[in-house]
């Protein structure tokens, strides 16, 4: 196994004295370990008060979410190997995203993040009737791929962080695509509902399309490419409905 | 400036809900879709309900289609009864597979994206121990969500829960249940973000609070799943039931244990050793590498046992091949992309072209808070405690037994949460709430977390956790045997005891994960605990509970263990019988329901 000496500069905050400050720690970890693991051996080895979030750890839940030297990763899915390789050090800064307010340390209001999300009702507002000799909805595979990849979205907000446009104004790359799941989804029928959001100034136009989301997505789903069809409007239902 | 091991606020509720997860957003929303103006309160200890453990579900959730023309519900039952070992409640078998197909119905018409057919029908996939005409052979039976069906159902109920516009009380603990002459009456809540302690007044509690997978070291449980719902059963008194019965799934990913689905072999992959043999042929002649979880599990703690294994240099840990590389890119880019991107993810392989490790990780706890057929939570004696209910990973029916079928978990829980929330409602006319709290509610959770702070020593939480995991791992793993058993009970008391003298480096109580951890580690002891005086006790092999040194399953132990916390690291035993409805209906097959033998 191999081991690796490397330097974490981790920014902490304590909501006791409002106080943020960087804090450095040395480790000696194995190369395939993962950054959260790293944060683990801190908490064990030399510093149990550091505060970090996760759930899952196989990056499927979007909890462990940080900036490691400014990009949004999660920390789960970064291995030690590939982050030396990837930023050509054995140094790291590791921040918390700055998408919702700090609670301590690395951990973030998530919750104040995710209410964009629920703006964008990521949910069947209106499902279409079922004909009279169906118990559900017919879908064909090919209508389906158009959008699978979006349903793939876990919500760890890498987008949103790197997304150009300010997160006051605007209900994020992927409180958009969530809305555009839907619009692309044949079952649903507020599709009104749905424009009224995504084309208000809350929604789709604030997008620079710089493509940043596409780029940063843990999940390697083209977030901008959802984005430009909802810019678009081809969200090619009727097509997609009529076939097969 | 007001205490800070007091209650700072009081609330009401019609429901509480511990647990966000698809047990327990399925419960609250059956109860909004009957009665839209019933108040309920969900409390989940991750940062949203979509970080739930649910979510990470991959293969699928089974259920027999009333239109197939060859599978039937009979057969489901029996599967069930069978991968139990025997120790499946009937009456809970039943009730719960004759409603799967409506589950998959509602979960599609509330948006869920299954995986469709050329015809655009739902697919359908085969899993270890689903078979038809009683084993004849093996059962397309599951329905699925590419692999991520735990995420789809997830995805779509909190989804549901937002439109109904459930109020959610994320990264809060459920501290202690309250009670008033041996009703439930509400709780003790604390709010991690803001360091704060609640009292909930409620009519109904619902305890959904998920699995206990961190008892183990190798794991593919998430960080959260503590156990906190058996710990605080069992810090009032009450019973854990068949806490001995731990599922370890046969392909965690080696290094981190993270879950390599049985969707793998489901599409056609094949276990082999160092030698490349596909080694199932031998254990389980007619099922080979679909044969349920517990058996393939030993097969591949056999093989490395027996020198066959493969050591991982990275990690130091021995494992077996799950060999991938005949599967169709469409089956390895479409079917299986989520898991197929995992093994280049963490081990820097590619299943197209390279054999990918694997080995036994922990996975499913079958045993939990002992309930009725409709999630009422028992006491010792077997008696009902009003306005108390468990449902999910948490809750013990039993419809599982002593070993859970692939594909059945999520079937639980959805059926599961949609019964009791329909029995929440009916008892909710009758039930009372104590909106102001009694003079002792709080006073038990106030002096654990102000001890937790002031405690001198210098242990550190981590380590000591780890140390348990480690225990747990190596003596009360796949494997068991009476020494190891008696040697882990002993070091497990000598843990707790170590406990009390943990240092707390931050002292605060807001966002303290420390003291969050420090919780969690007296919740894992206590079901480190119970979970292994019962393996002890449990003197035969059964389902996934298999001891060396006695291999053969013994009718004298055809019971469930009832196990509870007397005093301090003592754990006490009683039984509860096995339900035999079907058996004793003597209906049509009602034969294959008695306690037959479990070959595959």
């Amino acid at each position: 196994m191999g081991l690796v000496d490397i330097t974490l500069n981790i920014r902490r905050y304590d909501p006791d004295n409002d106080r943020t400050w960087w804090q450095e720690y040395a480790v000696t970890v194995g190369e395939i370990m993962r950054f959260v693991d790293v944060l683990r051996t801190i908490n064990t080895e030399l510093d149990s008060s550091l505060a970090w979030n996760s759930s899952c750890e196989h990056g499927q839940c979007g909890t462990c979410s940080v900036l490691v030297n400014k990009s949004p990763v999660l920390g789960c899915e970064l291995l030690v190997q590939r982050a030396i390789e990837r930023f050509e050090t054995t140094h790291f800064h590791v921040e918390p995203l700055s998408i919702a307010p700090v609670i301590r340390d690395l951990v973030i209001d998530i919750e104040q993040a995710y209410s964009r999300v629920h703006e964008a009702k990521p949910y069947l507002i209106k499902p279409a009737p079922l004909r009279e000799d169906e118990s559900y909805s017919t879908l064909f595979p090919r209508s389906q791929e158009a959008f699978f990849d979006a349903t793939r979205c876990i919500n760890c907000f890498c987008c949103a962080q790197a997304c150009l446009s300010s997160h006051h104004s605007f209900i994020g790359p992927n409180g958009s695509m969530a809305s555009v799941v839907r619009l692309m989804d044949p079952r649903e029928t507020a599709r009104d509902e749905r424009l009224k959001l995504l084309y208000s100034d809350r929604g789709l136009y604030r997008c620079h399309t710089s493509r940043a989301c596409s780029h940063v997505c843990p999940k390697e789903i083209d977030v901008a490419h959802f984005l430009a069809l909802g810019k678009q409007g081809r969200f090619d239902q009727d097509k997609n409905s009529k076939k097969g | 400036m007001p205490r800070k091991f007091a209650f700072q606020d009081r609330i009401s509720c019609d429901v509480l809900v511990a647990g966000a997860g698809g047990a327990g957003l399925r419960c609250v929303a059956e109860i909004l879709e009957h009665k839209p103006e019933t108040n309920i309160l969900v409390v989940t200890k991750v940062s949203h309900p979509q970080k739930s453990h649910t979510g990470t579900a991959q293969g699928g959730l089974a259920a027999v289609d009333p239109n197939d023309p060859v599978d039937s519900p009979l057969y489901h039952m029996f599967d069930t009864w069978k991968g139990s070992d025997c120790t499946a409640d009937q009456n809970v078998v039943k009730q719960i597979v004759a409603s799967a197909w409506d589950e998959i119905l509602w979960l599609e018409r509330r948006g869920m994206f299954y995986t469709r057919n050329e015809e655009g029908k739902l697919a359908k996939r085969t899993f270890g121990g689903h078979t038809i005409r009683f084993g004849e052979s093996s059962a397309f039976r599951a329905v699925f969500e590419s692999d991520r069906t735990g995420k789809g159902i997830l995805d779509t109920m909190w989804g549901e829960a937002v439109k109904q516009g459930v109020k959610f009380y994320n990264q809060h603990l459920l501290a202690e249940l309250v009670f008033d002459k041996g009703i439930c009456t509400g709780a003790v809540l604390f709010n991690q973000k803001e360091g704060r302690f609640l009292y909930v007044g409620a009519k109904a509690t619902v305890l959904s609070t998920g699995g206990s997978g961190q008892v183990f070291r190798v794991t593919t449980n998430c960080r959260h799943n503590t156990g906190d719902g058996l710990g605080v059963v069992l810090q009032h008194g009450l019973p854990v039931m068949d806490p001995e019965a731990v599922q370890f799934h046969p392909t965690g990913i080696v290094g981190p244990g993270i879950l390599a689905s049985e969707a793998l072999r489901g599409e056609g992959g094949i276990l082999r050793n160092k030698d490349l043999e596909p080694y199932m042929e031998r254990y389980a002649p007619k099922m080979k590498d679909l044969a349920p979880r517990d058996v393939v599990s030993r097969a591949n703690e056999i093989e490395i046992r027996e020198g066959r294994g493969i050591l991982n240099p990275d990690h130091n840990i021995e494992h077996v091949w799950i060999d991938l590389r005949h599967l169709s890119d469409y089956v390895h880019d479409v079917k299986l992309r989520e898991i197929s991107t995992f093994f280049k993810k963490f081990v820097n392989i590619d299943p197209k072209t390279q054999l990918a490790p694997v080995r036994p990780s922990n996975h499913y706890h079958m045993g939990g808070i002992p309930t009725t057929l409709h999630g009422e939570v028992q006491d010792w004696a077997l008696n009902t405690i009003p306005g108390l209910y468990a449902i999910g990973e948490c809750a013990c029916a039993s419809f599982h037994g002593f070993n859970r079928l692939a594909t059945n978990s999520i079937l639980e829980l959805i059926t599961m949460g949609r019964i009791v929330g329909n029995k929440v409602l009916e008892n909710l006319k009758e039930a009372t709430r104590a909106s102001e709290p009694s003079a002792e509610a709080g006073e038990h959770t106030f002096t654990k977390f102000s001890s937790y702070l002031s405690a001198k020593g210098s242990h550190n939480v981590d380590k000591l956790k780890s140390d348990m995991r480690n225990i747990m791992s190596d003596k009360v793993g796949v494997f068991r045997n009476e020494k190891d058993l008696s040697s882990a009970l002993d070091t497990l008391q000598e843990l707790q005891e170590a406990a009390r003298t943990i240092h707390m480096e931050c002292t605060s109580l807001i966002y303290n994960q420390e003291l969050v951890q420090r919780w969690e580690l007296d919740n894992l002891l206590s079901v480190s605990l119970v979970i292994t005086k019962s393996a002890l006790e449990r003197r035969e092999s059964r389902g996934a509970h298999t001891r060396e040194d006695y291999p053969e399953r013994d009718d004298a132990f055809n019971y469930h263990t009832l196990a509870r916390i007397s005093a301090p690291g003592a754990v006490e035993l009683s039984k509860r019988s096995i339900n035999m409805d079907i058996y004793e209906s003597g209906g049509e097959y009602a034969e294959k329901f008695g306690f037959i033998a479990r070959k595959y």
